[in-house]
C-alpha cells in the first residue's frame, strides 16, 4: 500500500447547479499513468484542479502520499509543491524567462542555492529540449514551446506526480506532436502522470488506464484496448466513436 | 526683477516641489499597492479599503492641509505643525487612494491565472503576489502611474495654503506681491516649469511601460 502516491475519495464540488465532480474516486500509484478523457464541460479539469488543491472540493478527500490534504490546518503550499500541474493554457509566468519561469519554485519554494536551483532547472529544461530558449519571454517562443516550459516548471522540483490538463489541446495541430513527443519521454522515465487528454494514438501508447468521465462522474475505466474495442457504456462508445473518426479525418 | 531673475527665482523652488511629489508619489505606492491586494484578495476587510478610498479621494486636499496643518497641528506640533509633513502626509494618503485603484485594475488585467500558477507550483499566497503579480502589477500600470505622477507635481502647488514651504507656486506668489507687482510673468513662468516637470516624466513612463508590455505580451 505504501506505493499509493495519490487518491481521491469520494470528491464533491459543484458550482451552483452545476456538478462538476460528483463522487469521484480514483487511486494513483507510483509509475501509474492514467488518462482521463470525455466530453468538454464534463468536470475534468475541476476534478483535476481539485486533486492539486487549487480548488478546494465541498466533499470528500484528497490524499498525497498518507497526507490528507482536505483536512483543516494542512500546509497546502507544501503539498502543491510535491504536485506537478500542467494547464491547458500554460500560464507561464509572463514577466520571467524560460530559465526564471522553472527557477522560481527551485529558488523561493524548495529554497534551494542559486547555482543548485539553476542547474535543475536547466536540466529540465534539457528534458523537454528547449534550452535554446533559455533566455527568451514566453511572449517570444511558440506555443509548443510554451507549452514544453510549463511541463518543465511543473517536472523540475522532482514532484511524486504530475496533473496534466489537456495539454496541447490549446495548440495549433503541428505543435502538439513536440509536446506529445515530451510526454512519451516521461512516459518512458516512469513519471507518475494523471493525464485529462484527447490524444487517443498517445493515449493507446502509454496509458495503463483510461478513464472515461462524463457529466461529473466516471462513467467507465479500462485499458486502452478496452475502450478501443468494446467500451461497455452507450456513452463511452458514442464518444469513442466519434474521437475515432475525427483522428482518422486529420 | 527681470523675467530672467524671476525665472531663476523660480527654479530654486524645483527641488522642493519634486520632494513634495516624489516623496507623496512613493508613499502613494507604499500604500496603495498592499490595499489594492488587500481588495482584490481579502473580501472580509476590503470596506475598510473602499472607505479610505471614498474618504481621500473625495475630500479637496486643500482641506485636508487646512484641517491637518492648522487643526491638529495646534494640538499635535509634532508632527503636523511641520508644513511638509503635512504636504507629504496629505498627498500621499490622497495618491494612496489613487493609486490602490490604479493597481486594482491591474490586477484584474495580469489575470486570476497567473496567481493559480503560481500557487501550483507550491508558492504561498504571499510569495505568489510578491515574485509573480508585483512585477506585472507594475508593467500594467504605467500609463495610470504616469498620470498619477503628474497629478502630484500639480497638487504640490496646494502646499502654498499652508505656507511656509518655498515651493514654485509659494515663490511666484511673492513674485506677484514685490514690485514691479508683475501677475502675468511669475505665472507663466510657473506654468511652463510645471510642464517641464510633468511631461517628460510621464511621458519616458508611458514609453518605458508600452515596450515592456510589448515584450512580456501583457
Amino acid at each position: 500500500m505504501t506505493d499509493l502516491v495519490m487518491e481521491a475519495r469520494n470528491v464533491y464540488k459543484n458550482y451552483g447547479k452545476l456538478e462538476a465532480v460528483r463522487n469521484v474516486s480514483m487511486q494513483i500509484r507510483k509509475g501509474d499513468i492514467k488518462l482521463i478523457f470525455g466530453p468538454s464541460g464534463s468536470g475534468k479539469s475541476t476534478f483535476l484542479r481539485c486533486m492539486a488543491m487549487l480548488t478546494m472540493p465541498d466533499k470528500g478527500e484528497i490524499y498525497l502520499g498518507e497526507q490528507c490534504l482536505t483536512k483543516p490546518g494542512v500546509d497546502l503550499n507544501k503539498a502543491r509543491a510535491r504536485i506537478g500541474f500542467v494547464f491547458q493554457h500554460i500560464y507561464l509566468f509572463r514577466h520571467l524567462t524560460a530559465l526564471g519561469n522553472v527557477e522560481l519554485a527551485l529558488r523561493q519554494v524548495l529554497k534551494l542555492p542559486k547555482e543548485e536551483a539553476r542547474a535543475r532547472a536547466l536540466a529540465a529544461l534539457k528534458e523537454v529540449k528547449v534550452t535554446e530558449c533559455m533566455n527568451k519571454y514566453p511572449n517570444q517562443m511558440s506555443g509548443g514551446q510554451q507549452q514544453r516550459i510549463g511541463i518543465a516548471r511543473a517536472i523540475a522540483r522532482n514532484p511524486d506526480i504530475i496533473l496534466l490538463d489537456e495539454p496541447t489541446s490549446a495548440l495549433d495541430p503541428e505543435l502538439t506532436g513536440e509536446v506529445i513527443d515530451t510526454l512519451r519521454d516521461l512516459a518512458k522515465e516512469g513519471t507518475t502522470m494523471l493525464i485529462v487528454s484527447h490524444e487517443m494514438p498517445f493515449a493507446r501508447e502509454v496509458a495503463e488506464e483510461m478513464i472515461f468521465y462524463d457529466e461529473g462522474s466516471i462513467v467507465e475505466t479500462g485499458t486502452p484496448a478496452h475502450f478501443f474495442d468494446s467500451p461497455h457504456s452507450e456513452r463511452a462508445k458514442k464518444f469513442m466513436t466519434r474521437i475515432i473518426n475525427r483522428t482518422t479525418r486529420e | 526683477m527681470d523675467a530672467w531673475q524671476e525665472l531663476i527665482f523660480l527654479l530654486e523652488g524645483v527641488p522642493l516641489t519634486l520632494s513634495i511629489s516624489i516623496i507623496s508619489f512613493l508613499a502613494g505606492i507604499a500604500i496603495g499597492l498592499p490595499l489594492a491586494f488587500i481588495r482584490a484578495y481579502e473580501n472580509e476587510v476590503s470596506f475598510v479599503v473602499d472607505a479610505y478610498e471614498k474618504i481621500f479621494r473625495g475630500i479637496p486636499e486643500i482641506v485636508l492641509m487646512l484641517l491637518f496643518f492648522f487643526g491638529l497641528g495646534l494640538y499635535f506640533p509634532f508632527p503636523f505643525g511641520n508644513a511638509f509633513f503635512v504636504a507629504a502626509f496629505v498627498l500621499g494618503l490622497r495618491s494612496g487612494a489613487n493609486q490602490s485603484q490604479i493597481f486594482r485594475g491591474a490586477i484584474r488585467g495580469v489575470g486570476d491565472e497567473q496567481m493559480i500558477a503560481a500557487q501550483s507550483i507550491g508558492c504561498s499566497k504571499w510569495q505568489a503576489i510578491w515574485h509573480v503579480m508585483v512585477p506585472q502589477v507594475f508593467t500594467f500600470s504605467t500609463p495610470g502611474l504616469g498620470s498619477e505622477y503628474a497629478l502630484l507635481i500639480k497638487d504640490s502647488s496646494y502646499v502654498w495654503v499652508i505656507g511656509g514651504l518655498a515651493e514654485i507656486m509659494t515663490r511666484s506668489i511673492w513674485l506677484k506681491n514685490v514690485p514691479p507687482y508683475d501677475v502675468v510673468t511669475p505665472f507663466v513662468l510657473a506654468a511652463l516649469l510645471y510642464i517641464a516637470l510633468t511631461f517628460p516624466i510621464a511621458f519616458w513612463l508611458d514609453r518605458w511601460g508600452n515596450k515592456r508590455k510589448k515584450k512580456i505580451g501583457l
